[in-house]
């Protein structure tokens, strides 16, 4: 049966209220009697605490309370960890040391919080901050990944023998047979930098104790409202029907939003209980560069075994995992590493070795990609460096290593981030790549336009990769869809919103199955005094796993609203379709009932509801992944440089995307566009710099430079449809898909648009300074 | 954060070092100091109005002098701490009698820089520093040539050091040379009396209207 909604491309229904500020977002949350709340944050990045003196801060007029460690006393410890190490690897090593409220003894990263000030207002707070005086004896910072693990380097957890957190080994086949058998190894250094997410909207949270009805309400700009609560209620003593967690409409999510338990999520919760007061904190611009998690940095020592006729034989990448101070999220960054590292090929051998390592720089937790770029960055890097050594066209060096489509499902025999075996779970990748090479014009471009502008003197380059995305992993979510007496829909999810387009996309698989407009569903996402069953919106999972959910659900609504209407109809349920809010009789179409009648007829107000029957047309329904749908495309692009500024002007850009089956391809789009822009940071804009003191030098939006609209082109999409054998949707994730591939697609562009300097591009992210470094500081 | 280079005074080496060892005169020298006592032997207290882009506040420290080799060289060591962050540091400076009558000094050292003047004054950091550096100096130098007049006359030459005001425009006056290039500022230039002229024709043809 043809669909009606799922797959068309209807405006987003929520636009109209974001565009016009009637959308509420936390820092609207206000409470009569609100305190605000403003954090001491350390200058530097190691040191001791000796002593903070608050007493005249206590003094300033308007200061309500002061907490340090010590007068949290008893309440304060350190974070739960949020993931826990893989059961199934053996002789995985993990220390796991998580991040606290507020520091007691040792300060391990710059910014992290020391003590803080509730006030009548933010000025006073922050004002109060400066009151404070705060002794701290400087140490050695922890820098660089690899003295970190020196043995006489300073230690980042004094009572670990090292700055080592974890160390993990995967392997598949033999590597070090398949390096014998091979005509050419190709071997690197990669090194990859850090990067913030920069999302528009900081964090922030409101928590709002009543102690007349003890109940605690938090608004919090987190992607996981209901661990939120669930953990919320476990550290403070309460049930978790005491506790409900709002994330309203946030703006902008890219990950470090499902962190938690920040310092300030721990902490201001706690003081409201305390000071039965609302709170509030907005995290300002400089906190969310220091305190805000950030993601990327690793340095690879990577090799690719390969036959003369470019077939990859294997895969070796012993590498080194930034963790931060701290490691609350795991392994689930180097696992992705791990899992993407083969990119969309046929690896027979595979050898990857990741010591992830604690340094005195701010906690790293995934980032849109989350990973995955790492991995697509080198296994697509070493391809490039290994075509241009054996003389094969980038294209072709691809064609001839992807999984054939006959070999899915193809399970790679290692673990993922869920921990579940890594499977690709169905693939059709070279009519991605065909489709992307033909919509960027490549063989013209290689054949006649480059020469052209080489011929010119101008440096035009054009690149080709490809990646895959793991996505839509477990373990669950859940929705409530209910049929209201009006006839409209309201649904109810646990995952929050960040600006996915979730109101229309989920409504448009309510509206497949129960024929009422988009715009007659409500969906409530977020809240958990609606639906309080869930774990969040990450790793690209929303459409797959919440949507399935809501699928169901709305399925079983649709089952009840036909039993209903066959029996007041007087007409089977396969007689009847429904359209327009209506239920009808096929072929007697005035014989028909609106689901709103239905609706009343559910839930009579006298009467009897008959035994092993439920009330209304209402349902829930949860759907969990075996594991998760593994999305993949190609991006290409053409490039200019500038070889004056070592500006670039992406001429041409093209991405082709398969995520399964498309619920709305213009919001796909929009997560592609998107995703393209932060993989354009990524690659050529956005880098931390630290110093060795462990300093963040460029922790402003004047220095740390986010690309704009004048340096994102134009992307075209494409679509290919293989659609999930792991769903009922056929869907796959795409939110993360946008940026994976991004910093790989530069870096060759660049080196075919300098043909003359020899370039040979092994890090990321590169911004013009470097470039010029690169190009005349050899 | 390293910092390095060289001055020449137009004195003899004894009294550079004189001055350099007077506290007084180095108070002037570097506008912007509130306050700068001497604690101990060879350790003074002392505050300090520092401001780099958009970054300032007041910094209180100390400076610590040591391995003094009178007249030849010097070890200083900084630690200042203020609402916008910290600066430490340590530093060697010698002094090169010439065998002209002037003196060279040479200065190296390394500054660790913490907090909001890191985070968000690194950008200008560099260049302000140095300026900063280069104004105290010939402050110093001016101060020298007052003295070595005041001995030959035998008469008091006042010397005035530069204001906190003076000072800070000529570091804006060196930010800006370092971005921006003679060639550009003559185009600005032109461009400032092209946008002028258009602007004067408008108001004139307005009033003639």
């Amino acid at each position: 049966m043809a669909k009606k909604f799922i797959g068309k491309r209807i405006r987003r229904i929520e636009d109209p209220r974001l565009l016009t500020g009637q959308a509420l977002f936390v820092d609207d949350v206000e409470i009569p009697g609100m305190l605000h709340a403003a954090f001491v944050r350390s200058d530097y990045a190691h040191a001791h605490l000796k002593s903070i003196d608050v007493s005249a801060a206590r003094e300033r007029p308007g200061v309500v309370a002061i907490f340090t460690a010590e007068d949290m006393g008893d309440d304060w410890e350190p974070g739960p960890p949020l993931v826990s190490p893989p059961p199934t690897v053996k002789d995985v090593l993990f220390n796991s040391r998580t991040q606290v409220p507020l520091v007691k003894d040792k300060v391990r990263h710059a910014g992290e919080a020391i003590a803080v000030v509730i006030a009548e207002s933010r000025y006073i707070a922050e004002d109060a901050v400066e009151d404070i005086y705060v002794d701290l004896e400087p140490l050695e910072a922890v820098v660089d990944l690899k003295k970190a693990l020196k043995p006489e380097s300073v230690l980042v957890h004094d009572d670990l023998d090292s700055n080592l957190a974890a160390h993990l080994v995967q392997e598949k086949g033999d590597y070090a047979a398949a390096r014998e058998q091979a005509d050419l190894i190709v071997k690197r250094r990669i090194v990859i930098d850090r990067g913030a997410a920069a999302a528009m909207e900081n964090r922030g949270i409101v928590a709002h104790w009543e102690p007349k009805s003890q109940h605690l309400t938090v608004w919090d700009t987190t992607q996981a409202p209901i661990p939120i609560r669930n953990g919320l209620a476990a550290r403070l003593g309460l049930s978790e029907y005491q506790v409900r967690v709002v994330a309203p409409f946030v703006g902008g999510g890219f990950g470090p939003k499902m962190m938690m338990f920040y310092a300030e999520e721990m902490v201001i919760p706690w003081l409201s209980l305390k000071l039965a007061r609302p709170i509030k904190w907005i995290e300002d611009r400089r906190e969310n560069f220091y305190v805000t998690t950030q993601e990327r940095e690793q340095i690879h020592e990577a090799e690719m075994a390969l036959t003369n006729d470019g077939r990859i034989l294997g895969i070796s990448d012993i590498f080194l995992h930034d963790s931060g101070a701290y490691d609350p999220y795991g392994l689930t960054i180097p696992l992705n590493t791990q899992c993407h590292a083969m990119g969309s090929y046929d690896v027979p051998n595979f050898y990857s070795d990741v010591k992830v390592v604690f340094t005195n720089k701010m906690i790293t937790t995934p980032i849109r990609g989350a990973g995955r770029p790492q991995g697509i960055y080198l296994v697509e890097r070493l391809l490039d460096l290994a075509a241009k050594e054996l003389g094969i066209n980038p294209v072709e060096i691809r064609r001839r290593n992807y999984i054939p489509p006959d070999a899915f499902p193809y399970d790679h025999e290692i673990i993922d981030q869920a921990f579940a075996p890594l499977i690709f779970d169905s693939g059709n990748y070279k009519p991605a790549l065909e489709k992307a090479a033909d919509m960027i014009g490549y063989d013209q471009f290689v054949k006649e336009e480059g020469p052209c502008l080489r011929a010119e003197g101008r440096h035009v380059g054009i690149g080709i990769v490809s990646f895959v995305e793991t996505t839509g992993v477990g373990p669950y979510e859940g929705a409530r869809v209910t049929v209201e007496a009006s006839g409209k829909v309201n649904v109810a999810t646990g995952v929050g919103t960040q600006g996915q387009g979730h109101f229309t996309s989920f409504a448009q698989v309510v509206a497949e199955q129960l024929g009422v407009e988009v715009s007659d569903v409500h969906l409530v996402t977020g809240d958990t005094a609606e639906f309080h069953w869930g774990t969040g919106t990450f790793a690209s999972r929303g459409a797959v796993v919440a949507g399935n959910a809501i699928h169901a659900s709305a399925m079983a609504v649709r089952g009840k609203v036909l039993k209903l209407a066959s029996e007041v109809l007087e007409a089977p349920e396969d007689e009847l379709e429904i359209e327009n809010g209506m239920v009808r009789v096929a072929d007697i179409p005035r014989l028909s009932i609106s689901l709103g009648e239905l609706a009343v007829l559910a839930n009579p107000l006298r009467g009897a509801v008959e035994p092993g029957t439920e009330p209304g047309l209402e349902a829930t329904a949860y759907f969990g992944p075996r594991y998760g749908g593994t999305a993949f495309g190609t991006h290409a692009m053409i490039l200019e440089v500038d070889v004056e500024t070592m500006m670039v002007e992406i001429k041409k850009y093209v991405v082709v995307e398969d995520c399964g089956t498309m619920l709305n391809p213009l919001i796909l789009e929009g997560q592609i566009h998107g995703g393209v822009a932060m993989g354009i940071g990524n690659a050529y804009y956005e880098k931390l710099f630290y110093d060795e003191n462990g300093q963040l030098l460029n922790a402003s939006l004047a220095d740390y430079l986010i690309p704009t609209a004048t340096e994102v082109p134009r992307v075209d999409v494409g679509h290919e449809e293989t659609k999930s054998p792991l769903n009922p949707l056929g869907a796959k994730g795409v939110g993360e898909a946008g940026t994976i591939p991004v910093p790989a697609l530069f870096a060759q562009a660049l080196e075919n648009a300098l043909p003359e300097y020899d370039l040979e591009i092994l890090e990321t992210p590169l911004s013009p300074n470097r470039l010029f470094e690169l190009l005349y500081d050899k | 954060m390293k910092v390095e280079g060289e001055y020449q005074f137009d004195g003899p080496r004894e009294d550079v070092w004189e001055l350099v060892r007077d506290p007084e005169v180095l108070a002037t020298a570097l506008p912007g100091t509130q306050s700068l006592d001497q604690v101990g032997d060879n350790e003074y207290e002392g505050a300090m109005n520092v401001r780099i882009g958009p970054v300032g506040g007041e910094f209180s420290g100390k400076v610590l002098i040591s391995d003094e080799q009178p007249p030849e060289s010097l070890t200083m060591t900084v630690e200042g701490k203020g609402k916008p962050g910290f600066i430490n540091g340590s530093g060697d400076v010698n002094l090169i009698d010439q065998g002209d009558g002037t003196t060279l000094m040479k200065y190296e050292g390394e500054l660790q820089i913490g907090g909001r003047l890191a985070s968000v004054g690194q950008r200008l950091l560099d260049t302000t520093s140095k300026s900063m550096i280069r104004q105290g100096l010939d402050a110093l130098n001016n101060a020298l040539s007052a003295r070595m007049a005041a001995k030959s006359t035998g008469e008091e030459v006042e010397y005035t050091a530069p204001s906190e005001s003076q000072f800070a425009a000529s570091v804006a006056k060196d930010m800006a040379g370092e971005m921006l290039t003679p060639s550009r500022i003559i185009w600005i230039g032109v461009a400032a009396i092209v946008t002028i002229a258009i602007l004067a024709a408008i108001i004139m043809s307005i009033g003639g209207g």
